[in-house]
């Protein structure tokens, strides 16, 4: 009888002590709030999803403890469980994201020094390009210097060598270097007297004339004819112009090119002697070759 | 001792039974895997005992180490119940030691290397003497 009143009270007070919860437990509270903020993190939920999944499913079991009315010890203690899963959920996330950009940090680094190698290769490449190209350019304008140098030399040579072979070809054909220039004169005896023919004794003279013409296509000659004062003026004017005439054709005749040549008759003015003696009519009937001085300029010396 | 044993043969109805085991405390009887979760707690917390943690995370590594001893406490007093949520919390505790110093770290680690990565930008930047 004892026995049963016993166990009544121990049923009674086992059913009072479960019916006697109170409504909420803060520490359930607690956990579900932090919970929640960590679920509505989206760090969180991208870098720890296993590791909030676990906090939920602790919380889980802390309402359903809650909810089956199990002790508050067993509340209170899945509560704390699910607090500091929550934690390792959040501090997971960060120790993630923290890593990312450390990983970050060392790739950009890396993309960074390459970039700078890169520049730095880059460079160099270019500076030695256009060292090359510099080089090959001095090297080639050096070239062209000496070649220029030379070929002026050559020039040089050459034109020293036609004037000096021109000088002596003209010395040769009796030429006098006058304020004029070089002038050759061709006497009264090459000439038929009154007449414009020239004598057989003169061709081979001509011959040569011709000849340095020919070698010197830019040697140019005024050829000049003159006559002593004996009859009219108009008549010596005509003598001197036809005499030119005949040593222009000859010489023309010979491969002289017209374009070298031009002639005039000076009649009886500019005597080169007295016309009062028989010697210095005949030195004053002539012709005279003027060498153009800016024909060729070494003949100006 | 006759009439003790006769009062129980008279008590074995389904009603006692019963009542005893509504009665009964649940720290009554070890449950079987307490020796397991104290081993996994003892274990947690000796594993999270690093230089790391100590420096990083002394407080979390003590409440870990705390509860610990605690859990050893109740298993001899044979509360059972709360050794084993003690024996729990100490192996989460030092679960949250150790990913909190490796959290501090990590921050750490990325100010550094961003840190590094503005000075040689700032390098990169400098305009070169050559």
């Amino acid at each position: 009888m004892t026995t049963r009143l016993l166990t009544l009270i121990a049923l009674t007070a086992t059913l009072a002590a479960c019916t006697s919860m109170p409504e909420r437990n803060s520490d359930l509270d607690r956990a579900r709030g932090r919970f929640n903020v960590a679920q509505r993190d989206a760090q969180v939920e991208t870098l720890a999803p296993e590791e909030l999944k676990q906090a939920s499913t602790t919380l889980d079991q802390a309402q359903n403890a809650w909810d089956k009315g199990q002790p508050k010890a067993t509340v209170d203690h899945l509560s704390y469980m699910t607090a500091q899963r929550v934690i390792i959920a959040q501090e997971t996330a960060s120790s993630r994201a923290s890593q990312a950009i450390t990983a970050g940090a060392a790739a950009e680094r890396d993309k960074l020094r390459l970039a700078q190698r890169t520049a730095e290769a880059d460079l160099a490449r270019q500076q030695l390009a256009a060292s090359e190209q510099s080089n090959a350019r001095k090297t080639a304008e050096l070239a062209q210097a000496d070649a220029t140098a030379k070929q002026n030399q050559a020039r040089v040579d050459y034109s020293d060598a036609r004037a000096q072979a021109l000088e002596l070809a003209l010395k040769d054909l009796n030429a006098k270097k006058t304020e004029r220039g070089f002038v050759i004169t061709l006497g009264d005896v090459l000439f038929d007297s009154g007449q414009d023919r020239l004598l057989p004794e003169g061709a081979g003279y001509m011959v040569r004339l011709a000849e340095a013409f020919k070698r010197n296509t830019s040697l140019k000659a005024s050829i000049e004819g003159y006559t002593d004062s004996v009859g009219t003026s108009t008549a010596n004017a005509e003598l001197s112009d036809r005499r030119a005439k005949t040593v222009m054709a000859a010489l023309m005749s010979q491969g002289v090119l017209a374009d070298q040549l031009n002639m005039r008759g000076m009649g009886e003015n500019y005597p080169a002697a007295s016309n009062d003696t028989a010697a210095g009519r005949q030195m004053n009937r002539r012709v005279e070759i003027v060498f153009t001085p800016n024909s060729d300029v070494i003949l100006a010396r | 001792m006759k009439r003790h044993l006769s009062i129980l043969g008279r008590l074995s109805s389904p009603a006692l039974v019963m009542t005893l085991l509504i009665t009964a405390p649940a720290w009554a009887v070890a449950p079987l895997d307490l020796g397991e979760k104290m081993a996994v707690a003892e274990a947690s917390v000796k594993q999270a005992n690093t230089t790391s943690t100590n420096e990083n995370a002394p407080i979390e590594l003590q409440i870990a180490a705390t509860k610990l001893i605690s859990a050893r406490r109740a298993w001899s007093d044979r509360d059972y119940l709360r050794a084993e949520h003690l024996a729990e919390q100490a192996q989460v505790d030092a679960q949250v030691a150790q990913i909190h110093a490796e959290s501090v770290r990590s921050s750490k680690a990325a100010l550094e290397s961003q840190d590094a990565a503005r000075a040689l930008v700032e390098e990169i930047n400098r305009p070169n003497i050559r």
